[in-house]
């Protein structure tokens, strides 16, 4: 288990990492992190130099010091000798006051000599010599001359004592001497180090400063790069898109902000075109729809003033003059036949309305479509009489699950636009059969035909061709309906048809019992 | 030379009765700090009566390092034999816990005087340096004595 668990430890590590060190604010805080990274370094270097100088100085003043205390020393032991060689001489007390007066000095003096030597070990190990030297020769020397002076003048101012003194002073002498070379190899030593300190730290700081500035050099380059080139890309772009131009786009690179801002810049370019596009469609659909609805304003306005004219006409040629009771009854019933026109076009247009509102009611029944085709066959058979309809049915009935009476207004369109568009008379052949569970039935034409380029429209509401300019009645409303009523049944309604030689339409139906 | 080196130091770490100052190399110098009593003297009157060239003096006294010990470490011996105006010709041994230092030379005054030092026995063989002797009391007459040692 955990040796499955590991690559998916490491894939999810490595994406955090990516996603944490991909984007511009994790860059910037690395990059922030190594900035502070570097000062803090540079500062530490540079503490610590100064430090060191510091110490060094400390060193030196304190070399300087010693160097002083061994001055005094020195000027205090030469006061001793000069004391008591006098008053070997002289043998007059006043002689002695050099001595005396140094011999009181010179144990606080010694305290302080030691003091300031006894951190190093060099110095204070000599330091322990000299300050035993001084106090011997003291002790055992210029105190028992003093006293051999008084007594025998000849000894203390003899070869051999000023031998014996020579050597004993030359010895504290020689002290001080190596004392001295060692603070002053120390003072050297901490003077040079104290100035290579101040080199270091000057090169620390100078090196510091570079790499900071190169770093914000970097840093602001990266900024430029990674930001400033992509968000002007971006400006420009959206500048273009603001001017029509919904090609732009933006390329899929660069760290995480810039890369999520290209591909949602992208993203809205591809969604405003698409908007764009749809608006053009819906704009030309509202265009064409405009045109048709004036077409269907034009059409209504003719097919209802020509009957309404004609009921006002033969109204007021009743009410107006005396005519016989036939002229009356052949008015009567020029009326009775344009006001059911009138009636029939608003029932079109109320179907259609309840067809685009949803609102179709359809009623359900057990109906035998061979009947429906008799019937509407034998109705439009006799409102032409250059037009010669055939039917051709199976034996058996066609029984369909349906309205009869819109299924009988979808034939009766049917055979009125094959009866309508074939303006030279001719054959109609209306066949019905079933087959695969399906009742289907066509209404075969030898007219006008429809050219291939109104194909796609003709079943769209208030789409006629050219049927207005030919002066063929009609409101565009018939296959609309018709295709919505057959649809509404579960059906399927098409045609075949081509300019000159006449259409033939089809509707397909689920056999009753078949669904 | 070496062995005086080791001597004085090992000496200096018992009751040796040696302050060894800066022994810092094998063959380097070092320093014996002791105290002298005087015990006896003796003058032998050779020639004409009173003070004379060909005369004698004999002293010997006991050695202290009161530093370390009250006690005795050691005897010394010296033999003077006076000279002309007032100069004595003098040779003594210091008798000390691991060895003898041997001196000699000439002196006027008995207070403060130099001598060489000629050799010595055990740890001080082949010894080489000074001797600087300086009273410090009258009676009994003690004094200061200091051994440079050079090798």
């Amino acid at each position: 288990m955990t040796a499955r668990a590991e690559p998916v430890v490491t894939s999810r590590r490595t994406g955090m990492l990516r996603r944490t060190f991909g984007s511009i604010a994790g860059r910037l805080v690395l990059a922030s992190g190594a900035f502070a990274l570097l000062v803090a370094v540079a500062f530490a270097l540079l503490v610590a130099t100064v430090d060191e100088l510091r110490a060094a100085n400390a060193r030196e003043a304190r070399a300087k010091e010693v160097t002083v205390s061994v001055l005094s020393l020195e000027r205090l032991v030469a006061d001793l000798d000069t004391g008591i060689r006098s008053y070997a001489i002289g043998r007059e007390r006043q002689f002695l006051r050099p001595f005396q007066t140094a011999r009181k000095e010179i144990p606080g003096q010694l305290s302080e000599f030691r003091r300031l030597t006894e951190t190093d070990q060099s110095t204070r190990a000599l330091a322990g010599r000299i300050d035993l030297e001084i106090r011997n020769y003291i002790e055992e020397f210029a105190i028992p001359l003093i006293n051999i002076a008084a007594d025998t003048p000849g000894a203390a101012t003899g070869e051999d004592a000023i031998r014996a003194d020579r050597e004993r002073i030359g010895s504290i002498r020689r002290l001080f001497a190596e004392l001295r070379q060692i603070v002053d190899a120390e003072s050297d030593a901490s003077a040079e180090a104290g100035s290579d300190r101040a080199r270091e730290a000057v090169g620390i700081g100078l090196v510091g400063f570079i790499l900071c500035a190169t770093l914000v050099l970097l840093l602001g380059l990266y900024l430029v790069y990674s930001i400033g080139r992509p968000l002007r890309a971006a400006a420009s772009g959206a500048s273009r898109i603001a001017e029509g131009d919904f090609t732009q786009r933006l390329p899929e690179r660069g760290p995480g902000e810039v890369l999520e801002l290209s591909r949602t810049f992208n993203r809205m370019a591809e969604e405003l075109a698409e908007r764009q596009q749809k608006l053009e469609e819906q704009n030309t659909q509202l265009r064409t729809s405009e045109q048709l609805k004036s077409e269907l304003v034009s059409i209504v306005s003719h097919e209802i003033r020509t009957p309404l004219a004609s009921v006002l006409g033969f109204t007021s040629l009743l009410l107006q003059r005396d005519v016989t009771d036939d002229e009356r009854r052949r008015y009567l019933e020029i009326i009775d036949q344009q006001g059911k026109r009138l009636a029939g076009l608003l029932d079109d247009f109320l179907a259609v309305q309840r067809i685009e509102e949803g609102r179709l009611e359809l009623v359900h029944e057990r109906i035998d479509m061979s009947a429906l085709l008799r019937e509407q066959v034998q109705l439009y058979e006799a409102q032409s009489s250059e037009h010669a309809l055939s039917l051709s049915l199976p034996g058996s009935a066609l029984l369909v699950e349906g309205d009869g009476d819109r299924l009988s207004q979808v034939i009766g369109n049917l055979l009125s636009n094959a009866i309508k568009y074939s303006p030279a008379g001719g054959s109609v052949q209306i066949e019905a059969d079933r087959a695969n569970g399906r009742v289907r039935l066509r209404v075969r034409d030898h007219g006008l035909g429809i050219p291939a380029g109104q194909h796609d429209r003709i079943f769209t509401k208030f789409f006629r061709g050219d049927a207005a300019q030919s002066g063929i009645a009609g409101s565009g409303l018939g296959l609309a309906f018709a295709r919505a009523v057959v649809e509404a049944h579960g059906g399927t309604i098409g045609f075949r048809s081509a300019a000159g030689r006449g259409s033939t339409f089809w509707v397909e139906l689920p056999a009753a019992g078949a669904r | 030379m070496r062995r005086i080196g080791a001597a004085v130091a090992v000496a200096s770490l018992g009751v040796a009765s040696l302050t060894v100052v800066g022994s810092s190399a094998a063959t380097g110098p070092a320093l014996i700090r002791i105290t002298s009593t005087q015990l006896r003297s003796a003058y032998v009157d050779v020639g004409a009566r009173g003070r004379s060239v060909g005369d004698m003096e004999v002293y010997t006294g006991a050695l202290y390092n009161r530093r370390i010990t009250g006690k005795s470490i050691g005897r010394t011996e010296l033999v003077c034999t006076n000279t002309f105006s007032g100069v004595r010709s003098c040779r003594g041994s210091y008798n000390l816990p691991r060895g003898k230092l041997v001196v000699g030379g000439t002196l006027r005054y008995r207070e403060l005087y130099q001598l060489a030092v000629l050799g010595g026995t055990g740890l001080y063989d082949n010894a080489r340096g000074s001797l600087t002797v300086t009273r410090i009391d009258k009676s009994p007459r003690r004094e200061f004595v200091v051994f440079r040692l050079t090798g």
